[in-house]
């Protein structure tokens, strides 16, 4: 039980740490938060080297035009740069090249009226941060020494939102660096460049007016293309108040940091490992239904496709792919089968019973994974040929079952050691057999295990790919894994067909996983299994 | 005395389908691979006659082999090392109770669910100084001003196949240790909280000892199998420049049907086995040690 | 105990089912392996790409009573495929590929002169011909051929008011130029030091200093000083900037992207470039020149080209490898007959390897013909000799070390004493 006038003393201070927040913010924008270069005039003179006559002559007259500019009140300075190399006939030369630059900084208010779309992003982030404090105030006044399990439902929104809000100011503060970023170096090139075609003049305008006080004019194109611009770091200093508000908003909410921040972080932890884990298959979805010109952009012109083209897809159904797809689906449920229907027998013996040579056995496993079948292939080769087993599916679902063996056994072995033989015998006395009792009892409780060997054989045996492309000849029997090399031949890889292809060879194993990803989780714990 | 000698030979038959697999796909093969080792093998593979140690002498002597070695080294330390430490954070996250986590647990399957050559073109593309997607998503977002050269040099470019070696192990050690976090007993956790223990206290207590027997499987088989890794290096750099980036397996294979040296390339296979048997062998008598005490 | 038998028995009848199904008739079956030269390969050989139907059906129907088991194998992996089916003793009839020279010397293959018709044996350029001989045995024949040129970016060049460079100071001055004028936002010059196609480089660069592979009497002079000097040449065009920045590890086919989109001003590549880059569908304008050479030197002209070879079976009697000669005779008869191998050789954009197709394809294509007079002058890899295996990987390793800082003599010193210890 807390006491009211500590539970009041602590919203009071949280209540100052936003207004303090709010008015240091205020400060750091009206700090300088780019440095803007821009050169105003640019002479380049070949064959020329410094100190010699000639670059005398033309830093002279570089120097007038700078004196020129200063007169008419503009801070400008002049840099210069020297590209030295050696020409075919092996002499030296010297390129030197003249720039009049001209320094000026803008700050984070300035920013607010230069209408482009990076305004309207800081614009939002000081919203946020005024309607969280507004917000927290709203919350606080009149339910000061309240405890916050007995809030009204009204104040309780409030004091939510205001922490929802400051984190989404907190958020806003990369995507402001990251768009004017984008629209002064990328947007820019490409007008530049005349790779995308309308709105420019409307944009440079925008910029004319922001960055020269639209003295620029007719000149706009020069004067952009010579801009460089480098961030101050003051705006970054919004961070850590915006932060400080979210943490005052969390203590006025329930009181409980740690555990809300502990949380959060789960949870952004878990977006970013999915964003991350997804980035590749945004890739393969994105570059598979693009134009060939478009997998092949060197502008990088396009995030998404321009034209989503789904004939990509029949392109590779025509070629096959679906074909493919079930011969692995074939191979690889044959596999798993035979790998369990083997390696359960073994684990339980290997669990359960007590003989001569168990350990020989376990280390005999183990060293049948130790060659990589890139070395097998001739002995394989050999045994198929002997078992004519040529070109067929059935070989490849028994090779397959054969090189899983080892991770069966001794996943499998391992979860029937962790399972207590009572419930067996029990059976036993019941009558069973001990085959009975192992479908019966056993397995079952070793759900998981099975699961997870059911799902590691069965990704293994999918994606094998090295043997199946040696001992398959028939078109018709090509498991996925061999079918899209077509796509990916020395001669020329067809990027937006690979990835098609992968894509719909992914989706069936994944499709799996979720039907028995319920069994990963049940088994033991909620069995009541110990008893 | 008929029942003791059933009692005796029944669990040999309940090993016996998985033995017969294993003799006719696996050791037959290997036994195969010996004998090439230690025979002469001419350019398109066929076998002479013995010759010895001769093609171990011709391995070692190769001006590459001590590079490939220790990148070999290298690639197996580093993806088996950090795919294991990432593995189980992931997995002890996924364990928690959270919105969405079936979803997280289906997304993680994604990695392992797309075959070695495919995410090793994928990672190739994303990659690409010219046009890849990397430099396009960073440059649209705003986040580079410039397209960036990401294989500026083959160190750089071997971190990336470490890094896509480790991408695509996660999946399988966080699995391994998901699956033996689920066989814990919850009221293990519950009278430890009773007790007051710390969060690091049950970690270190009573996690990380329950799952380490499921751990250890995972770690020797992915060892294996990390080593004779070969698609990743073969797709993104095929060991160049001058076997840089080679580890043992490419190597072999590209000496296999790049130099045609045969029987040097399967003597390597040879000099790989016993590597593996030797640092297994140390890891699991260690291990079955341990067990055997509990 | 008993489900583990009827597992034992399911097993032993798959196999037995398997063993009948290979036990075949009075047809003669030839195993074939095709190697997958474009998108269109498998289509023309197997689906619906040759005018609805496709080879093999329509090879089978003009000759009853010999099958085809054909196969079409990705280059990345057909040594793999072949050189394994071998080892098991399950050596295919018949193999396109571009390397013949370690399967005969391993006295797989069967001459020439064995199962090839003469009048087909006449059609055949006998320049190429010579290319695959071995103790004078010819052991394969050419299926299809392409040259290699100078490819450059036509639009760029005007713009620039530049010609094409004819020598490697040309060369220097020319990528500068470009370098200047797109301030560097395009690769002047293209090289590929990878893996699988560092020997043209080596090839490019060394014949056009006079050096190369071998000398006149077709001993190794890997290391001689023409040599080194090119390699060097190479390098510093890499280390000036001239070039893709990645040479050991972009591949031809990556440096033809960038010269679809635009990105390359030029490149030495073979005549099916524009085949290439239309199926790109790029909309680059490209024009080609000779290979430069240096200052003095000959511009020699590179040509790949690609073989058949039928390797012995010496499981059949007399009898039975004749029959089997005279089927593979047929089956070469219907290649190159211009009714199919004209469609074949166009449709991937190569170059022919036999007289009768040469008339069709002019035709077709009047450009034809100055890649015909190209490919008279082009100077092949010595694939034919012993260790051009153990070479080829060795002058990979040479450009690739140099790439990062090696000396190119020492290396190129290390890759002769290999092949030629006494030396």
């Amino acid at each position: 039980m807390n006491d009211t006038n500590a539970i009041a003393k602590k919203n009071r201070t949280a209540l100052l740490l936003f207004l303090i927040s709010l008015a240091l913010t205020a400060v750091v924008l009206s700090l300088p938060a780019y440095r803007f270069t821009s050169s105003v005039y640019t002479k380049k003179s070949a064959n020329t080297f410094v100190g010699d006559e000639k670059y005398t002559e033309v830093r002279a007259e570089v120097d007038a035009v700078a004196e020129e500019y200063r007169a008419s009140g503009m801070d400008v300075s002049v840099s210069e740069s020297v590209t030295e190399r050696t020409n075919s006939k092996g002499e030296a030369t010297s390129m030197v090249a003249f720039s009049v630059d001209q320094e000026f900084t803008k700050t984070g208010w300035s920013f607010l009226g230069s209408g482009l779309g990076s305004a309207w992003v800081l614009l939002a982030m000081l919203l946020c941060m005024v309607m969280s404090t507004a917000c927290a105030a709203a919350g606080v006044i009149g339910s000061m020494g309240d405890d916050w399990h007995h809030l009204d439902g009204r104040s309780a929104a409030f004091r939510t939102a205001s922490g929802v809000l400051a984190l989404a100011a907190l958020l806003l503060v990369p995507v402001f660096f990251m768009m004017n970023t984008y629209l002064m170096s990328r947007r820019v090139g490409l007008y530049l460049d005349e790779l995308i075609p309308e709105g420019k003049d409307a944009f440079f305008a925008k910029l004319d007016g922001f960055l020269f006080g639209g003295q620029a004019g007719e000149n706009i194109d020069d004067m952009l293309d010579g801009l460089r611009f480098r961030n101050t770091g003051a705006v970054w200093m919004v961070l850590p108040f915006a932060a400080a508000m979210m943490l005052a908003g969390i203590q006025i909410r329930n009181g409980s940091i740690t555990h809300t921040l502990v949380r959060g972080l789960l949870y952004a932890f878990v977006i970013v490992l999915c964003l991350f884990i997804l980035y590749p298959y945004y890739v393969m979805l994105v570059t598979a239904f693009r134009s060939i010109a478009e997998t092949n952009d060197s502008d990088f012109l396009h995030l998404l496709p321009t034209q989503w083209r789904f004939g990509n897809l029949k392109d590779i159904v025509d070629r096959g792919v679906l074909r493919y797809l079930l011969n692995s689906l074939l191979i690889a449920g044959g596999a798993t089968v035979i790998a369990l229907l083997c390696g359960i027998p073994a684990a339980y013996a290997m669990a359960r019973m007590r003989f001569k040579g168990k350990s020989v056995f376990l280390g005999f496993v183990i060293v049948s994974q130790m060659f990589s079948p890139v070395v097998l292939l001739i002995g394989i080769a050999q045994l198929i040929a002997a078992l004519h087993l040529n070109d067929s599916i059935v070989g490849l679902m028994l090779i397959n079952a054969a090189f899983n063996q080892a991770f069966a056994i001794w996943l499998l072995r391992g979860t029937f050691v962790s399972i207590s033989p009572e419930m067996e015998q029990a059976a036993k006395i019941d009558g069973c057999n001990t085959v009975g009792s192992l479908v019966r009892v056993l397995l079952p409780m070793a759900a998981p295990g099975i699961v997870t060997t059911l799902i590691f054989v069965f990704i293994n045996a999918w994606n094998e790919f090295t043997i199946s492309s040696v001992l398959i000849s028939t078109a018709s029997n090509r498991p996925i894994t061999v079918g899209i090399t077509q796509f990916s031949n020395l001669n020329m890889i067809e990027w937006q067909n690979l990835f098609a292809a992968s894509l719909l060879a992914t989706i069936p194993v994944v499709i799996l996983f979720m039907c028995i990803e319920k069994h990963l989780t049940s088994g033991l714990t909620s069995g009541g299994v110990k008893g | 005395m008929n029942k003791t000698l059933q009692n005796k030979i029944k669990p040999y038959i309940w090993l016996l389908p998985s033995i017969i697999l294993m003799a006719l796909f696996v050791i037959f093969p290997i036994m195969i691979v010996f004998r090439l080792a230690f025979s002469e093998v001419s350019k398109s593979g066929l076998m002479g006659g013995f010759v010895g140690l001769q093609n171990f002498k011709d391995a070692i002597g190769l001006p590459a082999f001590k590079t490939v070695m220790l990148n070999t080294l290298y690639w197996v330390i580093s993806v088996v090392g950090l795919s294991t430490v990432l593995g189980f954070i992931i997995a002890m996250v996924l364990n928690q109770k959270f919105h969405g986590r079936k979803i997280a647990r289906a997304i993680l399957v994604f990695p392992w669910a797309t075959s070695l050559v495919v995410q090793a073109s994928v990672w190739n593309y994303i990659i690409k100084y010219e046009y890849g997607n990397l430099n396009n998503i960073l440059l649209n977002l705003g986040i580079i001003k410039e397209a960036i050269n990401w294989r500026s040099s083959y160190q750089i470019e071997f971190l990336w196949e470490c890094g896509v070696g480790i991408f695509v192990t996660i999946p399988f050690v966080a699995f391994c240790v998901l699956s033996g976090l689920q066989s814990i007993d919850g009221t293990l956790y519950e009278a430890a909280d009773i007790d007051g223990a710390s969060y690091w206290d049950k970690l270190w207590r009573i996690t990380v000892p329950l799952v380490k027997p499921s751990l250890t499987v995972s770690t020797v088989l992915n060892i294996i199998y990390v080593f004779n890794s070969f698609p990743i290096i073969y797709t993104m750099t095929r060991g160049a420049p001058a076997n840089k980036t080679d580890t043992l397996v490419t190597y072999l294979y590209m000496l296999n049907f790049y130099d045609r040296q045969k029987g040097p390339a399967t003597a390597l296979s040879v000099i790989g086995f016993l590597v593996l048997c030797i640092c297994a062998g140390v890891y699991m008598v260690g291990v079955m040690r341990k067990e055997e005490e509990l | 105990m008993k489900k583990l038998i009827a597992l034992l028995l399911a097993l032993t009848m798959v196999f037995s089912l398997g063993a009948v199904a290979f036990a075949d008739g009075e047809d003669i079956t030839l195993d074939v392996i095709i190697c997958q030269y474009g998108p269109n390969t498998e289509d023309w050989f197997l689906g619906s790409g040759m005018d609805g139907t496709n080879f093999v059906d329509k090879f089978e129907e003009a000759n009853p009573g010999i099958k085809l088991n054909l196969e079409v194998v990705s280059w990345d992996t057909v040594d793999q495929v072949v050189d394994t089916r071998i080892s098991s003793g399950q050596a295919p009839d018949i193999l396109n590929n571009d390397n013949f020279s370690n399967y005969a010397y391993d006295e797989l293959l069967e001459p020439v002169s064995q199962f090839c018709p003469d009048d087909l044996y006449e059609d055949f350029f006998p320049s190429f011909i010579a290319e695959s001989v071995i103790d004078d045995t010819v052991w394969a024949v050419p299926d299809l051929a392409s040259a290699r040129a100078l490819y450059y970016n036509v639009d760029m060049f005007e713009e620039m008011g530049i010609e094409p460079p004819t020598t490697w100071a040309e060369l220097e001055d020319v990528c500068q130029t470009i370098l200047d004028f797109y301030d560097g936002e395009v690769y002047p010059w293209g090289i590929d030091m990878t893996s699988d196609e560092g020997q043209a480089a080596f090839a490019y660069y060394t014949w056009g200093n006079g050096g190369g592979f071998t000398d006149d009497e077709g001993n190794w002079i890997v290391n001689c000083d023409e040599n080194v000097e090119a390699i060097e040449f190479a390098i510093s065009l890499v280390n000036n900037g001239y070039t893709n920045p990645n040479p050991a590890t972009q591949t031809r086919y990556d440096l033809q992207d960038m010269f679809a989109a635009g990105d390359m001003a030029m490149l030495i590549a073979p005549n099916q470039l524009p085949t290439y880059c239309a199926d790109k569908e790029s909309t680059v304008n490209m024009a080609t020149a000779n290979i430069p050479a240096n200052e003095g030197k000959e511009s020699a002209s590179v040509g790949v080209m690609d073989r058949v070879m039928a390797f012995k079976d010496e499981s059949l009697s007399e009898e039975e490898t004749a029959a089997r000669d005279e089927a593979i005779g047929k089956f070469l008869k219907f290649f190159y007959d211009p009714e199919n191998y004209v469609g074949w050789v166009s449709m991937e954009g190569f170059l022919p390897a036999v007289n009768s197709a040469v008339g069709a394809l002019v035709e077709a294509d009047p450009s034809f013909g100055a890649w015909l007079d190209v490919l008279d002058g082009c100077r092949f890899y010595p694939t034919a000799m012993e260790n051009y295996d153990t070479v080829r990987e060795g002058v990979v390793k040479a450009e690739q070390a140099a790439l990062t800082g090696a000396d190119v003599r020492e290396e190129l010193d290390a890759v002769q004493a290999q092949v030629a210890p006494e030396a």
